[in-house]
């Protein structure tokens, strides 16, 4: 699987981190089931330190496109790729609604009100 | 790569008429001598003395061992479309090799059975037995170097033309990771593994006779940890270089760093070119090989061979260490 980091980004890193696994299982990098590499593999290779490789890979993990298995350390979920790439888009949205002064609230209440 | 390809049909013809030549040899070696030779033919000499124990009729005698070499070389004919061209010194020299031992015995044998009126008269004297297999073993040798020496030097590689490389965007870093696994390897594994477990706790138990529990639990345990060394593999590619782990736990590690790999490709390798499963020196560099198929191969500076390793998805990493080499500070 390919994953890529950008260095222009502001965001946090552990978001940083989760945006690029979250890319990768949307674009079909890795399918639901496989094993991702383990949180230290990552931290060395993204130059990011284990605690926020962790701390992004429990987030994905909450939004239900991971799973943390004992003894088969981290998958891929089921239906996680079709999953990411919506997730994607509620973040996009939800960037651009910050941009133009909406809150979080306005924009669960735009939702709200189409019919 | 014109001169590649005569030479290929170079060595093609000439294993070609090798192979009917020393059938057709083989064949006509006992008709030619028909009139001097006894109704059955000796065609068999037991170990211990220089009487024959076994004898077929002329028409037998003739076409049995030719048969066994067209097989023979049926068989290598059909490894080599298998594998592919890179198998060719072994092939040149196994048909060099079994020809010529082939027809040695077949000489041995008409021979001696040369002007007697009965079969149990002739002699086969060892002496023979030993020419014919130092005839064989010297042709064998020379196949070997005709099949090493005249074969092509890989093409010096050139970059920028046939490997591939990906476009890395300003500012943004990209790591590749990816895996092989050989199912076969971890059932052997995980059943050998077992089994030691079992030897081991019962020789602490103190269940049976350790000399019988330690000859159980020492080969199971290494055949368990070297099956489970070749059942998977895990190689990544950062801005640090490329790194191969092995085996479940990822160790032993195999590091470079990207400024020192010159090149980087994709290529499908099987365990038969390769010599086996495993980590292999071949006439190729070295290989690690968990299963055929897919297969990223590197030239490192300061390497004289290549090394490879069986991987998924290997043309992304092989592009983008590429890249990352082009990127390279300095």
């Amino acid at each position: 699987m390919l994953l890529r980091l950008n260095q222009a980004d502001t965001r946090p890193l552990h978001e940083q981190v989760a945006g690029a696994i979250r890319r990768a299982v949307a674009e079909g990098e890795c399918r639901p089931g496989d094993r991702l590499p383990s949180a230290r593999d990552l931290s060395q290779a993204l130059g990011v330190n284990v605690n926020t490789v962790l701390r992004g890979l429990r987030s994905l993990r909450d939004e239900g496109l991971l799973e943390f298995r004992r003894g088969r350390g981290v998958t891929v979920a089921e239906g996680a790729d079709q999953r990411s790439g919506l997730q994607d888009r509620v973040l996009e949205l939800m960037a651009e609604a910050a941009r133009l002064g909406y809150s979080r609230t306005d924009l669960i209440e735009m939702i709200r009100g189409i019919p | 790569m014109n001169d590649r390809t005569s030479h290929e049909r170079a060595v093609h013809w000439g294993t070609a008429i090798w192979t009917a030549g020393a059938a057709g040899l083989i064949a006509a070696l006992p008709w030619a001598a028909s009139g001097r030779l006894p109704d059955r033919v000796a065609t068999h000499w037991g170990s211990g003395s220089d009487a024959p124990d076994g004898s077929m009729p002329l028409w037998a005698a003739s076409l049995v061992p030719a048969l066994i070499w067209l097989v023979l070389a049926l068989v290598v004919a059909l490894v080599v479309r298998r594998t592919g061209a890179a198998a060719r010194p072994w092939t040149v020299t196994t048909l060099l090799f079994s020809g010529t031992l082939l027809v040695g015995a077949q000489i041995s044998a008409v021979r001696a059975n040369l002007g007697h009126g009965d079969w149990h008269q002739a002699r086969l004297p060892t002496v023979w037995v030993v020419v014919a297999v130092v005839a064989a073993a010297v042709a064998g040798g020379g196949g070997w170097v005709l099949g090493t020496r005249g074969r092509p030097t890989p093409r010096p590689v050139g970059r920028g033309r046939r490997e591939p490389a990906l476009a890395i965007p300003e500012g943004q870093r990209l790591v590749w990771f990816s895996r092989a696994t050989n199912p076969w390897f971890q059932a052997l594994a995980a059943v050998t593994g077992l089994v030691a477990v079992s030897a081991g706790a019962a020789l602490v138990g103190g269940l049976a006779a350790p000399g019988l529990l330690w000859s159980l639990f020492v080969p199971f345990a290494l055949v368990s940890l070297a099956a489970a060394g070749c059942a998977s593999v895990q190689a990544r590619v950062s801005e640090q270089g490329l790194e191969v782990a092995f085996g479940p736990l990822g160790w032993p590690v195999r590091r470079w760093a990207a400024r020192d790999i010159e090149s980087a490709r994709a290529e499908r390798r099987t365990p038969a070119q390769a010599g086996g499963w495993g980590y292999r020196l071949s006439s190729l560099g070295t290989t690690v090989m968990v299963r055929g198929g897919e297969c990223l191969v590197v030239r490192a500076r300061d390497m004289r061979a290549e090394f490879a390793v069986s991987v998924d998805d290997a043309e992304r990493g092989a592009a983008l260490l590429n890249a990352l080499y082009a990127h390279r500070p300095g």
